[in-house]
């Protein structure tokens, strides 16, 4: 039914991730994860997808001892958010 | 969430997630109250210090300002200390952080030069300032920062035609209403 709909995006988790990356700079793991209230390991594989698409960097360093995952949406990621979007509405209108 | 990762959406609902999602990524602007309140009280007591040393007849009033430096440390510290402990940075915050610290830099240029204009600054201070507080009081959607900015502007109008001791007794009621009062209001709001 939804040809047009990026397959990668029409999914809850990944497009709540996309969603929450599009609306702010950056954002880390944990705090994804309880925005999400998905599991570390899901997460941590749908995060995955979206980084080897292109649409979100993932850069990985350490506060402390404990290790730090960051998200950044990607402009490929804006572009391809945008064009999901628009399917949306054009769903919608029909 | 995770059950239905793989379970088609209908279009309304993937709106819906999108809405909910960009709801939940929104800034929290309410550890900025330290920012206001450790700068209300230096730059108060520099105004009031400022006054009561220039009745006293002491010869370098304006040496009082020098503990905006360590104030400028210490905002610097709490700033970076903010940074590395939010998990999220969102566009807000960033224009927020550089719209202070261009008008901290600002602030900073004016004092340094200001024997050249007679430091005649006081006016011109209060209308900077008013810039940065109206606008962060727009974007974080808190009114007693708006009414802050506006009241600066009022003073620096005020301002402008009064002697240097009454400037510096309207600057800190200024201050008292720009930043004191809306940083207070901040603060009470993050414990509730």
């Amino acid at each position: 039914m939804f040809k047009d709909l990026d397959p990668l995006l029409h999914s809850q988790l990944r497009l709540g991730v996309m969603s929450i990356l599009i609306s702010v700079e950056q954002a880390e793991f944990t705090f994804l994860k309880e925005k999400t209230n998905a599991t570390a390991g899901n997460l941590s594989v749908q995060l995955d997808k979206l980084s080897e698409a292109g649409y979100i960097k993932i850069e990985k360093s350490f506060r402390g001892k404990k290790p730090l995952t960051s998200c950044k949406i990607t402009k490929g990621g804006v572009k391809a958010f945008e064009e999901y979007v628009n399917s949306l509405k054009s769903y919608i209108k029909k | 969430m995770e059950k239905s990762v793989e379970k088609g959406m209908e279009p309304n609902q993937s709106l819906e997630l999108i809405a909910a999602m960009i709801y939940q990524a929104k800034g929290n602007f309410k550890h900025n109250a330290i920012h206001f309140l450790l700068w209300g009280w230096v730059v108060l007591i520099g105004n009031v210090g400022m006054y009561f040393l220039i009745q006293q007849g002491v010869k370098a009033p304006y040496m009082i300002w020098l503990i905006t430096l360590p104030a400028a440390a210490l905002s610097a510290y709490f700033g970076y200390r903010q940074g590395k402990q939010s998990r999220v940075r969102t566009h807000l915050d960033t224009i927020y952080m550089w719209l202070w610290i261009s008008y901290g830099m600002v602030i900073f240029t004016l004092l340094f030069f200001g024997h050249t204009i007679n430091y005649q600054i006081n006016p011109v201070i209060l209308l900077f300032s008013s810039v940065p507080t109206f606008i962060s009081g727009i974007t974080i959607r808190f009114k007693p920062l708006v009414i802050g900015g506006i009241l600066f502007w009022i003073s620096s109008i005020i301002c402008f035609s009064l002697s240097l001791e009454i400037q510096l007794l309207l600057s800190a009621f200024a201050i008292i209403c720009g930043y004191l009062i809306p940083g207070y209001l901040l603060r009470a709001k993050k414990d509730n």
